[in-house]
């Protein structure tokens, strides 16, 4: 059996060692990559440590003699061990050594959740790991864990990100394990006390609406819905989409914080502190790019489908349309029905739009319930446009 | 968790001992907000510490915000786990660490 692999990936290549590395092996292994390399012409060499785990002086030794030959070479994916090896020995002074993600097992490990994206786990007491289903999700796992510490830097209640790990051929997320229901939960078990838990879930969106954000930090959701409200060009009456179009572009730049996803299963109570939860979403814009999201999330999604609010919020449909009714008045102070009208309207409008372009990016019009699902966005839209002249609240 | 205050001067020193989470986090953010006594220098001694979490951190930034505008504000005897903690949620950049 041979005792590398190799691969080349952008121009790197990258040479794995496998096992245990010691005098009874070097030799054999220095003459393998001394003719792996032989006629490579690429610019740099990594030896790739994943699945390295024992390495002596011996072995170190045919390192030393590989770096002769490429100067350039880099130790990559070592794990704590195998890098204490390195460290001890001088050889992080002499050649870059990067530590690859801890590995993590999760076998027998309590499934406490399950998304979109990945199944969390609980870890140990203080800790969960969210596991991404798809293997390519690190970058995905670096954006919302820097959009989680940001928030958490800036004051937002939420869990702290710990470190990235690799989990089987995926990774994972490790989080502190928050001891906390949420809201939903809260509200279907205490119904009697909807108006408490409505008010909390208004002041921490409060909160996060006053708070205001590094510019490059956090993606413009303005741009996002400009970007669905040109996709719907050719599918509303086009003096309409002109309206719609005019009032997009007129919401002003605003860099204080939307959470994008704000909703009663997004929102945790811990020992009666409210926590923050899923900051993947996590943008910046005018409150409305909000409200159409909650709308959205409490009543729009489900016009047809009443039933539909237990799968996504688990309550049911009278009470999620409580929950965006009672909210109304407490964020915007004012109980005044045709304020509350207006307020309702241009959040609908947005919330329509990114539902109406998404379905006929889905393949809508190739069904008939998907048609008449257009037919009713696009009905929404044009009917409220009427009665709105901004979309600023 | 347990809070000896200690009193040199301006400066007070808060050793904690046990765990800071969620149930003890208002112990010590009740103590940063009532109880300096007009100290300009604070140091946390986390000699006896052997969990933080989020909630401790956040009486960590809230103390840190406070302290920097009439002293300053840091963090003693911080063993390994605590410290990795800090460094990977990015804090050890932003707290004084003795």
């Amino acid at each position: 059996m041979s005792l590398i692999t190799t691969n080349i990936k952008d121009d790197i290549f990258s040479i794995q060692l496998h096992g245990r590395i010691d005098s009874s092996n070097a030799a054999p292994l220095e003459e393998e990559i001394l003719e792996a390399l032989n006629g490579c012409k690429n610019p740099s060499v990594v030896i790739d440590a994943d699945d390295l785990e024992y390495i002596s002086s011996a072995g170190l030794r045919v390192i030393l003699r590989v770096r002769k030959l490429r100067p350039e070479l880099k130790i990559i994916n070592a794990s704590s061990a195998i890098y204490e090896i390195f460290e001890m020995t001088g050889f992080t002074e002499m050649i870059p050594v990067s530590k690859g993600y801890r590995k993590l097992s999760v076998d027998g490990c309590e499934v406490i959740g399950q998304g979109a994206n990945g199944k969390v786990y609980r870890l140990d007491k203080d800790t969960i790991v969210k596991v991404y289903y798809k293997a390519d999700a690190l970058p995905d796992i670096h954006r919302e864990r820097e959009l989680a510490r940001k928030a958490f830097i800036l004051g937002i209640p939420t869990a702290i990100p710990y470190d990235v790990a690799k989990v089987g051929d995926s990774y994972g997320s490790v989080f502190e394990l928050l001891n906390a229901k949420s809201f939903s939960k809260l509200i279907a078990a205490n119904p009697q006390d909807l108006d408490k838990y409505v008010g909390l879930f208004v002041d921490l969106l409060k909160k996060i609406h006053s708070t205001e954000v590094n510019p490059e930090d956090m993606p413009d959701q303005r741009a996002v819905v400009i970007g669905w409200v040109n996709f719907l060009k050719d599918y509303l009456d086009s003096e309409k989409w002109e309206k719609l179009h005019k009032l997009v572009e007129a919401v002003p730049i605003d860099h204080h914080m939307i959470h994008g996803d704000y909703h009663t299963k997004n929102v945790m109570m811990q020992n009666g502190e409210v926590l923050l939860i899923d900051m993947d979403t996590l943008c910046q814009g005018n409150p409305v790019f909000e409200f159409a999201s909650i709308y959205n999330a409490f009543v729009g999604f489900y016009d047809f489908d009443h039933d539909a609010t237990v799968a996504f919020q688990g309550l049911d449909y009278d009470t999620t349309i409580s929950v965006w009714k009672k909210m109304l008045p407490l964020y915007f102070g004012t109980s005044d029905p045709d304020a509350l009208k207006a307020v309702e309207n241009k959040a609908a409008i947005l919330g329509y739009a990114r539902l109406m372009r998404r379905l006929i990016r889905r393949n809508g019009f190739d069904t008939e319930e998907g048609k008449k699902l257009i037919a009713h966005y696009k009905n929404q839209i044009e009917t409220r446009l009427d009665s709105v002249d901004t979309l600023m609240f | 968790m347990e809070i000896v205050k200690k009193r040199e001067g301006d400066k007070l020193t808060l050793a904690l001992s046990g765990r800071l989470d969620t149930l003890t986090a208002p112990q010590l953010e009740a103590v940063i907000k009532n109880e300096l006594d007009g100290a300009k220098e604070l140091e946390l001694d986390l000699k006896d510490l052997i969990y933080v979490s989020s909630a401790g951190l956040r009486v960590f930034l809230m103390g840190h915000k406070t302290m920097s505008k009439i002293g300053s504000m840091s963090l003693s005897n911080v063993c390994d786990d605590i410290k990795e903690v800090l460094t990977i949620t990015g804090f050890a950049d932003i707290f004084t660490i003795k």
